[in-house]
């Protein structure tokens, strides 16, 4: 029993240096990439040096990873336990923003000095909730709709609530996130087709609903040349900028639309656009897959776990990252609205990082501890 | 059972997965092939955007050559003027800008408006250099610079403005320069309000040679419109001055004698104020002084042409035309009004009477018909001719000056006197063919190769052109008219003026020109008797010096220098017989549009031509009176007589 003991407390060291080993490296290695290239550009962005944003996203991407592998060692069940309670204090911070959040525009939420989006982990909670919920109930159901109903109220309360704040990118990517982890579970076509056409039948009173700058953002992605000073003006001079950039680039530090202030917010949401135009063709082409790589890396570890659970939290983090990853570029490069969507552990912004981040911990937390088939 | 749904489930979202993951690729295919089409396929389309956004391309206008005269007075310069740009961009309050500068510096009113209207009509470009003012004083310039902090949203720069220092005096001769139309713009790409083009005048006849070469620079500037790098790739080559053979302090004087005329010049007075203001007749005053006629009658300025040429080489050294306008205001931004003002002013200050104003010569063309007749042998030195004061043609009476006639009377003797019935029997005998030809020989009815491009051509008559014109043939009393000078006949005074040259030269073909040459001109001959010819020039000098001459009382009076010439009387209007017979009114009685021209052409020394002149006074009155003793003011300036 002695001999027992000491083999125990050696073996709870020893078993976590096992798990340890068996995380994902590739991910790992896919998120360096990433986190690197965030680096570099933010690095550019400020004109060449690391202040204000290279510094500081490098300590995020730093302080992200720490908690990134705290996660990954955690037994996923105790996430399956606390899916419900983190879905709820989502909830309720949106809550809590929508009456007394900070900023123009109520969407973030300051504890001890930091300042948090809510509408960001809420996606988290969404896909940890549904994953408890459709591992919960008993299969058979999910051949019919009535179960459904939970999981469509449990996606558009936060997602409506994200909206109205008003976030239209955001509220979209939750709803967006909900409907693809509904369709993947197995909901009937014949829904889906029905609700399409509910969907196209209500646009008319949602645009109604719509503020005017999203009208306009809307309006403006349309025709972009309609207001070239105004919303248009940010699209035009990206398209420019990313165009221009050719198959090489401008070379490093050398983007005359980033470094002549002709590009909108490019260390947020059009940071990409500064790579595209300093590294050209290339330079967004690896971006692009390296995205990728880590997305089909996380597709295969869900494809590969046994637990409806395990597969519907890794499908749901590697459907968000594709949001992320389709909204942010196919709007900077004109394809979508201006709508506001970060390019996660590129962009500068501590909220994505770090929600992307957990939810890969979470992934490689599925695939440390859940069963293969 | 439940194996089976287990099992049927997991094949579904494996179907689902699969279906998902299609998706998902679809979606980065777009947009790896929008990035492939914006990158690749676009990249050049938007490199341009891309520079046009990062540089602005400037033109660096050249300082523009000089216009000098033959003493190396300007005529035409440059001076130092100072632009106050707005960085305009879409989020600046401009009349907050504006009226933080008219704070500190008075700003034009005109400029204000001027730069409102601007500002209303941008909506495309989001930043871009506005103008405030062109002509910000130094003092105004050091007042902005040192509080330069406080408007980090206005430059300045310098600029070359085009400036006449003689002003109205010569404005038709130097013209003005004027940003490029659209016509002559081909040789710049970019507009830039500093270009100056020539539009007129020497100015525009000499544009290539004083622009001089345009440099380019390219700014690289920031959204805001900062320029943070500015790079000249093309230097400029500035304008090679020109100079001319006009002599400023002639032309000045020249142009104030024949302003005055025979008039008083006075200063305004409050009264005379009123009394201008009470005139409706008076159209014409922008300067402090007016004049006044021999019945105390406010009086317009004398309108008109004075024309000196040196006859040696055809160099004109004066040429002014009355009313002138001053070039400088085209040199400002040039006000609607202003320029309505001058286009619809009644005597039309925009022409210039000495090359593009054309009048029937008169009395002044007599020599060519005398020379004509010389030539064809139709008559010689001793033919004589009787003036009963008029001839009949027909039914119609053709009439002499003076009223009583000049009975007998030989070549010399008519041309002294201007006897007009000795003309018509001369004229009938030549026939018009001939008198046309030697007034052609003589220079009339061409135009020359002259520096400036708006000339007129006048009309030399002949049965041919007659015929082309109205389709009927010529009529005596046509060539009766075109023998002293009136009906179809029409000239220039720069015409007259080559005319006396070549008669006084000795049948040279002299032809006017504007530059000083520095090889001595050799005129080819224009195959003249010279005895005929010194006949001329005799009966010439005896038009000043002779006891009846019509020009006797305006002598130079000089022991070696005097004039020779010929004055002409131009009836505007045709005198019926029943105003003959009630008695001619005065001139001075008629309105001034139907008053006579008075001419003078003529040159000075007689025994040593050197430049013949010729005056032109419009609706001035008689030839001998008024126009006659501006040549004899005028030849004193020169020789330095008075």
């Amino acid at each position: 029993m002695r001999y027992k003991n000491k083999f125990l407390s050696e073996s709870i060291f020893y078993s976590f240096f096992l798990k340890f080993l068996k995380i994902n490296w590739f991910v790992i290695f896919c998120i360096i990439i990433l986190g690197f290239f965030g680096v570099i550009a933010l690095y550019s962005a400020a004109g060449g040096s690391w202040d204000p944003w290279a510094k500081s996203h490098l300590y995020r991407l730093i302080f992200g990873s720490l908690i990134m592998f705290c996660i990954a060692l955690t037994p996923t069940y105790i996430f399956y336990k606390f899916s419900i309670l983190s879905f709820s204090l989502g909830l309720l911070s949106l809550v809590w923003v929508k009456f007394f959040g900070s900023g123009d525009v109520p969407r973030w939420i300051s504890i001890g000095g930091m300042n948090f989006q809510p509408s960001e982990f809420m996606k988290l909670g969404l896909i940890l909730i549904l994953a408890r919920y459709f591992d919960h109930i008993p299969k058979v159901y999910l051949e019919k709709l009535l179960p459904y109903l939970i999981p469509l109220l449990i996606i558009f309360i936060p997602g409506l609530l994200v909206i109205s704040q008003p976030d239209l990118g955001t509220g979209l990517t939750i709803i967006l996130l909900g409907l693809a982890v509904l369709f993947y579970v197995g909901i009937s076509i014949k829904f889906v087709i029905i609700s399409f056409v509910l969907l196209a039948s209500a646009i008319p009173f949602i645009w109604q609903q719509l503020y005017q700058y999203q009208k306009n953002r809307i309006l403006v992605f349309l025709n972009p040349e309609m207001d070239s000073l105004g919303s248009g003006y940010q699209i035009i001079q990206s398209k420019i900028a990313i165009g221009s950039g050719g198959l090489f680039g401008k070379g490093y530090l050398l983007g005359s639309q980033s470094k002549l202030n002709y590009l909108p917010e490019k260390h947020t949401d059009f940071i990409f656009t500064l790579i595209s135009e300093e590294l050209g063709f290339l330079g967004s082409m690896s971006i692009i897959l390296v995205f990728c790589v880590l997305i089909i890396l996380i597709m295969k570890i869900s494809f590969n776990t046994a637990s409806l659970f395990s597969k519907i939290v890794t499908f749901g983090v590697a459907f968000l990252i594709f949001l992320y990853l389709g909204l942010n570029i196919g709007m900077v490069c004109g394809l979508l609205p201006v709508v506001g969507a970060p390019l996660p552990l590129i962009s500068y912004g501590g909220t994505s990082l770090l929600t992307v981040l957990i939810g890969i911990g979470l992934v490689l937390s599925i695939n440390i501890y859940e069963k293969k088939i | 059972m439940k194996n089976k749904n287990i099992k049927k489930l997991n094949k579904k979202i494996s179907r689902r997965f699969v279906f998902l993951s299609l998706i998902k690729g679809s979606v980065i295919g777009a947009i790896g092939w929008k990035l492939f089409d914006l990158q690749l396929i676009e990249n050049q389309k938007y490199e341009k955007l891309s520079d046009n956004n990062r540089f602005d391309f400037h033109i660096i206008p050249p300082e523009r050559g000089k216009i000098l005269d033959r003493k190396m007075r300007l005529i035409a310069g440059n001076e130092d003027t100072f632009h106050l740009v707005l960085n305009w961009n879409k989020t600046l309050d401009s009349d907050r800008v504006i009226e933080r500068i008219s704070n500190i510096v008075n700003l034009d009113k005109k400029d204000i408006i001027n730069f409102k209207k601007k500002i209303s009509l941008i909506n495309e470009i989001p930043t871009r250099k506005i103008i405030i003012t062109k002509n910000l004083s130094k003092k105004n310039l050091s007042k902005l610079a040192i509080r330069s902090i406080e408007f980090p949203e206005i430059s300045f720069y310098m600029s070359k403005k085009r400036v006449y220092p003689q002003g109205n005096i010569v404005g038709h001769i130097s013209g003005y320069t004027g940003l490029p139309s659209n016509n002559n713009n081909n040789f710049l790409s970019v507009k830039n309000e500093d270009i100056q083009v020539g539009k007129r005048g020497l100015e525009k006849f000499f544009d290539n040679q004083l622009r001089g070469k345009f440099g380019r620079k390219r700014n690289e500037v920031t959204s805001k419109g900062f320029v943070i790098a500015s790079h000249i790739y093309e230097n400029t080559i500035s304008g090679k001055d020109v100079q001319v053979s006009l002599d400023m302090k002639l032309q000045a004087f020249a142009s104030e004698r024949l302003e005055r005329g025979n008039f008083k010049k006075i200063d305004v007075t409050a009264k005379i104020q009123n009394r201008i203001n009470d005139d409706t007749n008076f159209s014409y005053i922008n300067k402090d002084y007016v004049y006044l006629d021999e019945k105390n009658n406010i009086s317009n300025p004398n309108s008109g042409s004075i024309i000196v040429m040196d006859i040696e080489n055809g160099q004109i050294i004066c040429s002014t035309s009355s009313p002138g306008f001053d070039p400088n205001i085209f040199s400002n931004e040039l006000e609607i009004e202003e320029w309505d003002k001058l286009k619809t002013h009644k005597r039309s200050p925009l022409l210039n009477r000495s090359m593009s104003g054309v009048y029937p010569p008169g009395s002044t063309i007599k020599m060519a018909v005398a020379l004509a007749g010389l030539e064809s042998g139709v008559i010689d030195y001793d033919s004589k001719f009787f003036c009963s004061g008029s001839k009949k043609i027909g039914n119609r009476e053709f009439h002499c000056w003076l009223k009583d006639g000049h009975g007998s009377l030989n070549l010399s003797e008519a041309i002294e006197q201007s006897c007009d019935v000795y003309f018509y029997e001369l004229g009938l005998k030549i026939g018009i063919n001939k008198i046309a030809l030697m007034m052609k020989k003589l220079g009339l009815g061409e135009y020359y190769d002259l520096e400036i491009d708006d000339k007129a051509k006048g009309v030399v008559p002949d049965k041919d052109w007659k015929l082309k014109r109205d389709g009927l043939s010529w009529s005596l009393g046509e060539t009766l008219n075109a023998s002293i000078g009136q009906g179809y006949i029409l000239a220039t005074p720069l015409q007259l003026v080559t005319m006396v040259s070549r008669l006084a030269s000795g049948g040279s073909k002299v032809t006017p020109t504007l530059i000083i040459k520095k090889n001595k001109n050799d005129f080819e001959s224009l195959n003249i008797n010279q005895n005929h010819l010194n006949y001329i020039k005799k009966a010439m000098e005896k038009v000043v010096v002779g006891r009846k001459g019509t020009a006797r009382n305006y002598k130079i009076g000089s022991k070696n220098i005097e004039m020779a010439g010929k004055t002409g009387t131009v009836q505007v209007v045709r005198i019926s017989n029943e105003e003959r017979e009630a008695g001619v009114i005065k001139n001075e009685d008629r309105i001034w549009k139907r008053r006579d021209h008075a001419l003078f052409v003529g040159y000075a020394p007689v025994s040593k031509p050197k430049y013949a002149i010729s005056v032109v006074v419009e609706h001035g009155g008689s030839g001998s009176s008024v126009a006659a003793p501006i040549a004899r003011d005028v030849f004193k300036n020169i020789f330095d007589l008075s």
